[in-house]
């Protein structure tokens, strides 16, 4: 096998990234300022202490320099004290103002971080079903967590100070220009070679860390997938082919550091030498004019030490842009899913719902998931009030999608669903999901107690109606067998309770929200014939306390059913009840004996 | 000695050369940065002088001016040392932390399911990811920082008393106070960071959790509460992360200071003695170098005691996965299945008796069952009833707790484990496939065969179809048409060569049980076991693929273990398990009429069938 080929074959080869470079830096900033906006007095105060830091640290060099110059050099003792006492004002107000700096920004940027994270999270609830069709659970988590994380990275490591550091070395450059300005252009000499050298270390640097990533995304990948396959691999003794595979990926991260340590080393060896290499060009120009009495000893001393404070920002502010960088990538990923209007549409000016009984009527009803392969054609039906309905078909046929478009998870592509005569697009789609409560096959249980998970956080819940709904959907024995009864705990998906326990949480969910229009798609899983027993007096009882509509999977629920809806690619059959279709022998009768009968 | 400082010396020792050679420079580059401040005091004490004397236009500039080309010198002398030393002992970090992620995997490699079941996934990923780099910190910053605080502390201190005892004194008075400060901000932090990571990772799971919900939180309209539990984590996070900023300011704080505490000391004490002449003024610019030389290293060292408690915790949950008990092993005499010309297969269990480690009651007691080579056999039983649990041992992930297991009359303890497993093409509950493309996945069991010398099999090449020999792929697409998928992935735009979880395209359950079946074929077991491994193919489609199956695994036996009774009236003999217990076994004709629980399993999916029927 190629090298290429072993590579590209191995185990988590299938990991890719996403697109960018659609929104311009300046819509991100921009974007990015209207969620600092709420806290831009702070942001403004924050950077208004920058300057103060700055002058507290560059005072420094000066006051040392009138030491020297003023006591040190004629030896007068007389009035040392204070400038003693104006230096260490100063090294304490430093350190000082920098800390309050750089507390308040970070006071104004979490919030606006938690502002960002709320927004993404409100956002992604109004999109449509189809949007999450489309995007896997895991981008969607990464957008939320990872890319707000490295705008979080990018806060706390300071990128705000860039400007700071800008500032520092600005002032810098004019002090040395005011105190000598030809002394101070041959100490900048060195800084040339160092922004050159900067400039290559950075350069190979980034490609070697941008290598790191995608390695180390590939290691990961890899070892991830091999824990949760490791039966697998041992079963077909591929443990030391994948481990082969492993090292492969290994040996090219470590390569990948390798040049990240070399180029770091130069980059960090550089930068101070180079800061020593100024105090030598400082002794050897310096020295001279010193004789000759153009600078004192003080301002040749208060030069080396301004130099000193010279470096560090220039290296910083390289490491620092790359921060900056992928905090501007990580923004633009978030404002693209921010961007994302797939959402069923809002009526603009919804129409009052009208009030209970409720009439249903999809009229010629087309829709498709994929371009050319329709679902549903041109299906129209009536649901009466306090009628029970059931859908029964084929796999394929259309059922769970008739679900889908009654309870708008997606709109038809044609044709139109009424509710008393009132398209329900024009409807607040909210109110109108209100009407209904639906159970679905796979029943979701959110990590909380069972009591939670029925009212669904609905404080007006009383007691009574929750142990009521409980009782009549046949969860109230399972729940009691719990010692805690409805404060018994449900973990994560609910993997502590039996898909019948399951079941009934959320037949006891539905009651409990007092819906107009029962929605139930009955689970076919296995469960034991008490709990079976249980599931089917809690449907029959469900049935028969509103309108209905229920895929049918049990004959029970079938015969309850007052009509029944065959539905085969797409297309309503026949309509009519148990009794009827059967006498019918249509596609129902066939259609029973297949599924009902051996 | 521990574990830990036994590995701790292995990997110093194993790299010692890298970490001279690194010590070595890291001396160099000290002797030479620590020189620079003499030639700076030197150069402005004789200026100094010069000034004094009044004889400036006479003096000979070039003595100072060598000063300047010194230090110049030096200051590229220790930057080339500094770029070695790094490079040098930043490697042996990374040596280190690939050699840790090779055990690593090795060992994963050699455990056992019971292991990994006892252990959570996520704590072993951070074993596996984070704690690494931390045992590479642990090396590398660790080693760098102490050795060089440790040679510029003795250069620099040499230096210093040299110039001034009491001014030595005083400067250093300041820094242990400020290295307890660093050290315990530092370790605040480590805290800290933990606390918020934990915060990130309960708010990752309510958006999964979200995510997931999704059809319940659109239908019951419950956006609004939704958004406002995930504000209460929202809020909270923020508050963990301010207290981190708080602390990580706290820390720049102190790295401003340290520096600073320093400047003021050697002003505060020296500057008096300069006025009163106790020290030149060359001498103490020299002494201020030899200070602000000595800033860094301490904050390093404030660093260091957390990386190195941080690290000794990570090397021990490290060494917790390299060093845990490797429950299935085999024995030094481990022999190979014999070679057969006949029929092969036949599978023995013995008086079989197993326990989970974490469960109190036994999965398989007292199990004996005889499949003759060549043979099908079926097992069934309700769920929980020890099916797949036999299934393992006969894998060999688990070993009995009591009784025997053997293939081809030889006991499965005394077989090469892994010769072994691979002439057990087993089809798992669980059709897992890796992200690799489809055709990688059936030819998965090959790829030990083709290319691993440990494996001492040759690569079948037998045509599964026809006759005679045929080519690896030839041969992979017989499978996949024997599992009855064949056709299904000729319907996608790049058939075998489609990626597993790529955009667009999902395999169902179905689809993916078939496969794993076709890569359990191609291996050419002596023994094929199915478990529950058609649950999600119709049964008409089962039909054929057990048609398939029934030729081509002539000679070798097939187990299957099924819910469904619809296909059992084909096999040789049907075991069936109940609470872990052979309690019958036959032919589906003997076992009806029995009348034991067989009958009564068959008798109620029938009744359920009529039921309906009615």
């Amino acid at each position: 096998m190629s090298e290429n080929r072993k590579k590209q074959n191995a185990i988590g080869s299938g990991f890719k990234e996403q697109e960018l470079g659609q929104i311009s830096d300046a819509q991100i900033a921009k974007r990015l300022w209207s969620y600092m906006r709420p806290y831009g007095f702070w942001f403004a105060v924050s950077l208004l202490l920058l300057p103060l830091v700055t002058a507290a640290q560059l005072l420094q060099p000066h006051i040392l320099q009138i030491a020297i110059d003023e006591y040190l050099v004629p030896k007068k003792l007389e009035g040392l004290s204070l400038i003693v006492a104006l230096f260490g004002g100063s090294v304490v107000a430093h350190a000082a103002l920098q800390f309050i700096q750089f507390y308040i920004m970070q006071w104004a940027g979490q919030r606006a971080l938690r502002d960002l994270r709320q927004a993404v999270f409100d956002h992604v609830q109004t999109l449509s079903v189809s949007f999450f069709n489309k995007n896997p659970i895991g981008r969607l988590m990464a957008r939320m967590t990872t890319d707000v994380e490295s705008l979080q990275e990018a806060l706390s490591s300071g990128m705000v100070t860039m400007v700071g550091d800008l500032f520092t070395l600005g002032a810098i450059v004019v002090i040395l220009l005011v105190k000598d300005w030809q002394f101070a252009l041959v100490t900048f000499t060195v800084v040339p070679p160092l922004l050159v050298a900067t400039a290559i270390c950075r350069h190979f640097l980034r490609a070697a860390l941008r290598e790191i990533r995608v390695k180390i995304a590939r290691l990961y990948a890899h070892l991830q997938e091999s824990i949760t396959g490791m039966p697998v691999i041992q079963l077909f003794v591929r443990e030391n082919i994948s481990l082969a595979e492993y090292k492969d990926i290994n040996l090219d991260y470590r390569h990948a550091n390798f040049q990240s340590i070399r180029y770091d080393a130069i980059l960090f060896a550089v930068v101070e030498a180079v800061g020593s290499i100024a105090v030598g060009v400082i002794v050897w120009y310096g020295s001279g004019k010193v004789l000759e009495g153009v600078v004192t000893l003080g301002v040749l001393i208060a030069f080396i030490e301004y130099m000193q404070k010279f470096f560090v920002p220039i290296r910083d502010l390289a490491q620092k842009y790359n921060l900056f960088q992928s905090a501007m990538a990580s923004s633009e990923r978030i404002f693209q899913l921010l961007d994302n209007q797939e959402r069923v549409q809002r009526a603009s000016e919804p129409v009052d719902m009208s009030h209970a009984p409720f009439e249903i009527e999809f009229r010629n009803v087309c829709f498709h998931y994929v371009e050319d392969e329709p679902v549903l054609k041109n299906v129209s039906f009536h649901i009466k009030p306090g009628e029970r309905l059931a859908l029964v078909g084929h796999t394929g046929s259309g059922k769970s999608t008739i679900i889908n478009l009654l309870m708008r998870l997606y709109d038809p592509i044609s044709g139109q669903i009424l509710v008393n005569g009132v398209d329900i697009k024009l409807l607040d789609i909210q109110q109108y999901r209100r009407i209904f409560a639906v159970v679905l096959q796979d029943v979701f249980l959110f990590q909380g107690t069972i009591g939670d998970n029925i009212t669904l956080g609905d404080a007006s819940v009383s007691d009574s109606e929750l142990e009521e709904a409980t009782k009549i959907a046949r969860a109230n024995v399972l729940i009691n067998r719990y010692g805690k009864g409805f404060e018994h705990p449900v973990s994560e998906r609910g993997s502590n309770l039996s898909a019948g326990e399951r079941q009934l949480i959320s037949f006891s969910r539905a009651l409990v929200h007092k819906p107009e229009i029962l929605v139930l798609d009955e689970a076919t899983a296995n469960v034991d014939t008490e709990t079976e027993a249980l599931i089917q007096e809690a449907v029959e009882a469900l049935m028969a306390r509103q309108t209905s509509v229920v895929i049918a999977h049990r004959l029970s629920t079938i015969q309850n059913a007052d009509r029944i809806l065959v539905l085969h690619r797409g297309e309503v059959l026949e309509d009519g009840s148990h009794d009827e279709l059967l006498a019918n022998g249509g596609h129902y009768t066939r259609l029973y004996r297949l599924q009902y009968a051996a | 000695m521990s574990s830990r400082n036994r590995k701790i010396k292995h990997y110093f020792r194993k790299y010692w050369a890298l970490f001279m050679g690194g010590a070595v420079f890291l001396v160099l580059t000290n002797i030479a940065s620590l020189a620079i401040p003499k030639h700076l005091g030197s150069a402005v004490q004789k200026m100094r002088d010069a000034a004094a004397d009044g004889e400036l236009l006479n003096f000979d500039l070039s003595i100072i001016e060598s000063h300047g080309k010194w230090i110049i010198l030096l200051a590229i002398g220790a930057g080339l040392a500094r770029i070695f030393s790094r490079v040098a002992i930043f490697y042996a970090g990374r040596f280190i932390e690939y050699d840790v992620r090779n055990e690593l995997y090795e060992k994963l490699t050699r455990l056992s399911p019971g292991w990994f079941a006892s252990m959570p996934t996520g704590d072993l990923t951070s074993r596996v990811t984070n704690d690494v780099n931390f045992v590479r910190t642990l090396f590398a910053i660790t080693f760098l920082h102490v050795i060089n605080t440790t040679i510029a502390y003795g250069l620099a201190l040499e230096k210093m008393l040299a110039l001034n005892v009491t001014l030595t004194i005083w400067s250093l008075l300041a820094f242990p106070v400020l290295l307890v400060f660093v050290r315990l901000i530092v370790q605040a932090l480590f805290t800290q960071t933990k606390i918020v990571q934990a915060q990130l990772s309960t708010i990752s799971s309510r958006v999964q959790e979200n995510l997931a919900g999704k059809t319940v939180v659109k239908t019951y309209g419950i956006e609004k509460r939704e958004s406002a539990r995930f504000l209460e984590l929202n809020e909270e996070y923020l508050k963990k992360n301010l207290k981190l900023a708080t602390i990580r300011g706290g820390l720049s704080t102190n790295i401003t200071l340290i520096p600073g505490a320093g400047a003021l000391v050697v002003l505060l004490v020296g500057a008096e003695m300069v006025v009163q002449g106790t020290i030149t003024l060359g001498e103490y610019v020299e002494f201020s170098g030899y200070v602000a030389a000595l800033a860094f290293p301490t904050l390093a060292m404030g660093w260091v005691f957390s990386v190195w408690n941080r690290g000794n915790a990570a090397l021990d949950r490290v060494l917790e996965v390299l060093e845990a008990p490797e429950e299935i092993t085999e024995r030094g005499d481990a022999t190979e299945l014999p070679d057969m010309d006949g029929p092969r297969g036949a599978i023995e269990f013995e008086n079989v008796s197993f326990a989970y480690a974490d469960g109190d009651d036994e999965a398989i007691s007292n199990v004996s069952l005889s499949i003759p080579a060549g043979t099908t056999a079926a097992i069934v039983g309700r769920t929980g009833s020890g099916k797949s649990t036999l299934v393992r041992l006969l894998a060999r992930f688990y070993d009995p707790t009591a009784g025997s297991i053997t293939i081809d009359g030889q006991p499965l303890t005394t077989l090469k484990l892994r010769q072994t497993r691979s002439e057990t093409g087993m089809v798992p509950q669980d059709p897992f496939l890796f992200s690799m493309t489809i055709g990688q996945n059936v030819r998965f069991g090959l790829d030990a065969l083709e290319f691993d010398d440990t494996v001492d099999r040759p690569l079948p090449t037998k045509s599964l179809m026809g006759e005679g020999e045929v080519d690896v792929d030839t041969r992979r697409e017989e499978a996949l048409r024997i599992a009855g998928i064949y056709e299904d992935l000729q319907a996608f735009p790049r058939g075998l060569d489609t990626m597993v979880g790529e955009r667009g395209i999902t395999l169902s359950g179905g689809q993916k049980q078939r496969v794993t079946i076709a890569r359990a074929l191609l291996v050419d077991p002596r023994v094929l076991v199915l478990d529950d491994a058609l649950s999600s193919v119709d049964t008409h489609t089962e039909k054929q693929i057990l048609d398939h199956l029934d030729s081509i695994m002539e000679g070798r036996t097939t187990i299957i273990v099924t819910h469904r009774f619809n296909a059992l009236s084909r096999v040789d003999k049907i075991f069936v398990l109940d609470e872990g217990r052979l309690v019958e076994s036959g032919t589906h004709e003997e076992l009806c009429q029995s009348g034991g629980v067989y009958s009564q399993l068959f008798e109620h999916q029938k009744l359920r069938e009529e039921l309906d029927n009615e």
